[in-house]
């Protein structure tokens, strides 16, 4: 059996001139998720003419901003082969002690405090993962509970809330004022991506995160710390809720326990949609960009189209669905002899 | 003695709480709140002898608390449309199984990761509830379906008697058949499984259906005790259901499962919410101290691993060290 695939192996190669194949895989991986938001965008002045108003992009925009900024560092996390679950736990502590400080000592309070506690937030994962030992998935599943338990232990007297007549005051601008047409969170957003980018691309934790999530073994061989990713990823992750707190509460003006229920799992469909592999050592920032896209604009076209919510939720995992089967049926007739096991009966 | 609690490492903290809490209230140990948790376990611990199954093949199903709301509603709504108990019954199971073999074609055969794809169904699952109840309660009143969770055969709690009646079937299929060395096979390994000619597919697609039923049955249990279903119904559930799992033992990763840690993990839960209520404190502290013991009891195996680890390469010494003194 394995002297058989030897031999055919350059053969196939050969005659297949899989390097093209794989160049048209990879420009799938990459633009695959832009290349159908572009779709949906040219198809939408026809199915929902209001859409394109400024009015209604600004918003659209707005409503993104955070789950993308999260999403960068969930890209992060799922390149190095791990899920933040706590993110939604994360995010709604942060937007509560936020709201605390910014009653309290103003913008500047509001800034820091949502920067510190996004970044303890990962530090005790961090921690979890790398002094406790606890598996990633079970340590972000715990802390989900515990940070989401806090929240709500501050707001027991009811939610934390943003005064109305501080709706002037610089820190509730975020949320409200454009600039040259665009959202301040949308531009926030960006900036936050394009950083994220040169951080995997261009310098060597990225290079290593990645490293390390196609293969740990391989890169501790390399002298590649799992400490140290682990410590980059879900502090980087932190980093990202804090950020994205700002957005979210200076649009939302409250904030308790509940708030964002089931966070997590939008954002991490997002990253997966643009088409990062859940086992790790592929990420692609421009594909989560475009999916969070994706999925804001499929929300809103069918919003105006007038379906109800829950038959939202049946487009959108069906639309999950029908993008993962084509990557998985990508991937497994993409490599080297698969095509012969895809069709082999399993059994 | 020392053998049993190295198998179920949960046994100890489990007596200690229950201790704590027989100490510090006067309630606890009445027969009717011994009874509320063992009752509120058996219906925890129903789903979690199935998600066992699933974690020790290495994967999860998310879809669990969205299959629960629609089982719940499709009973439900049979009911109210004046079909027989039976009937009504047989649909919420049916839509259970059907779930989880959506869920095992779509992973099986159609390669997307079960992460993924359980989260898609959860999505879509949660939808259709919502749509088809289009947001309202479905209210019965039907002596029939309380006597799933009221029932007493021979003075035991139903509920109690179908978990142990389950987990002594899920006990003797994972240890003591085929199906539930191959379960564990897939999970230690996968390729390999599939190399020596297991039908990988079909027994992953299997777990998925039984899965599913156990969705059903915990949301015919759930519709059972509050005479009602609704889109609603089992939100944040599949969590539940992996933390049992998870608490009691079972390899995050696959390839070991223990019946018995999950059903003491589910005994573990129900006793500290329980214990929470009785002391008082605000429902806030339930979350944070499930999130806590989900931590240190993976903490604790970490640990244990690792000591077992560090201490191979000296373990003549040590030995030596011990007889000599």
């Amino acid at each position: 059996m394995s002297t058989q695939t030897m031999t055919e192996k350059p053969s196939e190669k050969a005659v297949t001139g899989r390097s093209s194949k794989v160049s048209l895989g990879r420009l799938w991986d990459t633009w695959g998720v832009t290349a159908l938001l572009v779709l949906l965008l040219l198809c939408t002045p026809a199915i929902a003419p209001g859409f394109l108003e400024i009015e209604n992009l600004q918003s659209v925009l707005r409503e993104s901003a955070y789950v993308g900024i999260v999403a960068v560092g969930m890209t992060f996390a799922i390149a190095s082969g791990a899920f933040d679950l706590s993110v939604g736990g994360q995010l709604a502590l942060t937007s509560v002690v936020t709201l605390m400080a910014f009653n309290g000592g103003g913008t500047a309070a509001a800034v820091a405090a949502a920067i510190t506690t996004g970044l303890l937030c990962g530090l005790v994962n961090a921690g979890l993962i790398t002094r406790l030992r606890v598996p990633p998935f079970v340590a972000t599943l715990g802390s989900l509970f515990v940070f989401r338990g806090i929240a709500y232990l501050l707001t027991q007297d009811g939610p934390q809330t943003l005064p109305y007549e501080h709706v002037d005051s610089p820190f509730a601008k975020i949320g409200s004022l454009n600039v040259a047409g665009l959202p301040v969170p949308f531009l926030i957003m960006v900036a936050v991506f394009a950083a994220g980018w040169v951080l995997m691309r261009r310098t060597a934790i990225g290079r290593r995160t990645l490293a390390y999530g196609s293969s740990p073994s391989a890169a501790r061989f390399c002298g590649i710390s799992d400490t140290r990713i682990r410590l980059f990823v879900f502090v980087l992750v932190g980093l990202t809720v804090g950020i994205a707190a700002l957005t979210y509460i200076t649009r939302v003006w409250t904030a308790d326990g509940s708030a964002q229920d089931g966070f997590e799992l939008k954002v991490i469909a997002a990253v997966v949609l643009g088409g990062t592999a859940l086992k790790g050592g592929k990420g692609t920032l421009i594909g989560t960009f475009s999916a969070v896209f994706l999925v804001s604009v499929l929300n809103e076209v069918l919003v105006s189209q007038g379906v109800e919510s829950a038959y939202q939720r049946i487009v959108l995992g069906c639309v999950l669905i029908v993008a993962l089967t084509i990557d998985g049926l990508r991937t497994r007739f993409a490599s080297p002899g698969s095509f012969r096991r895809a069709l082999r009966p399993t059994s | 003695m020392t053998n049993t609690i190295k198998k179920v490492p949960l046994l100890v903290p489990l007596v200690l709480v229950m201790a704590i809490l027989a100490v510090s209230t006067d309630t606890f140990l009445s027969t009717g709140n011994l009874e509320n948790v063992l009752v509120a376990a058996a219906i925890l611990a129903i789903p979690g002898i199935a998600m066992t199954f699933c974690l020790a093949m290495g994967e999860f199903d998310l879809s669990i608390g969205s299959t629960v709301s629609l089982a719940g509603v499709a009973c439900c709504s049979a009911l109210i449309a004046g079909q027989p108990l039976a009937f009504s019954l047989v649909v919420a199971l049916g839509v259970g199984a059907l779930i989880g073999l959506a869920n095992g074609v779509v992973i099986t055969k159609l390669g997307v990761t079960p992460f993924i794809a359980t989260l898609a169904t959860m999505v879509i699952v949660r939808g259709a509830s919502l749509a088809y109840t289009d947001g309202h309660d479905q209210i019965v009143s039907s002596p029939g379906l309380k006597y799933l969770v009221a029932g007493r055969p021979l003075g035991v709690p139903m509920p109690i008697v179908l978990a142990v009646v389950l987990a002594a079937l899920g006990w003797w299929t994972i240890n003591r058949t085929r199906f539930g060395r191959w379960v564990c096979a897939i999970g230690s390994n996968r390729e390999a499984a599939r190399m020596s000619g297991l039908p990988v597919d079909r027994i992953r697609i299997a777990v998925y259906v039984l899965v599913g039923l156990s969705g059903g049955l915990w949301g015919l249990l759930i519709s059972s005790q509050l005479q009602k279903g609704n889109g609603q119904l089992g939100l944040g559930f599949e969590l539940d259901a992996i933390t049992v799992v998870v608490l009691g033992g079972t390899a995050l990763l696959g390839g070991r499962a223990s019946i018995v840690g999950t059903v003491l993990g589910a005994l573990m839960i129900e006793t500290i919410r329980n214990g929470l209520n009785l002391l008082n404190t605000p429902p806030a502290y339930q979350r944070i101290s499930v999130g806590l013991l989900l931590i240190a009891a993976l903490a604790l195996l970490a640990l244990r691993r690792r000591e077992k680890r560090g201490t191979k390469p000296n373990r003549v010494p040590a030995r030596v060290q011990e007889s000599a003194a």
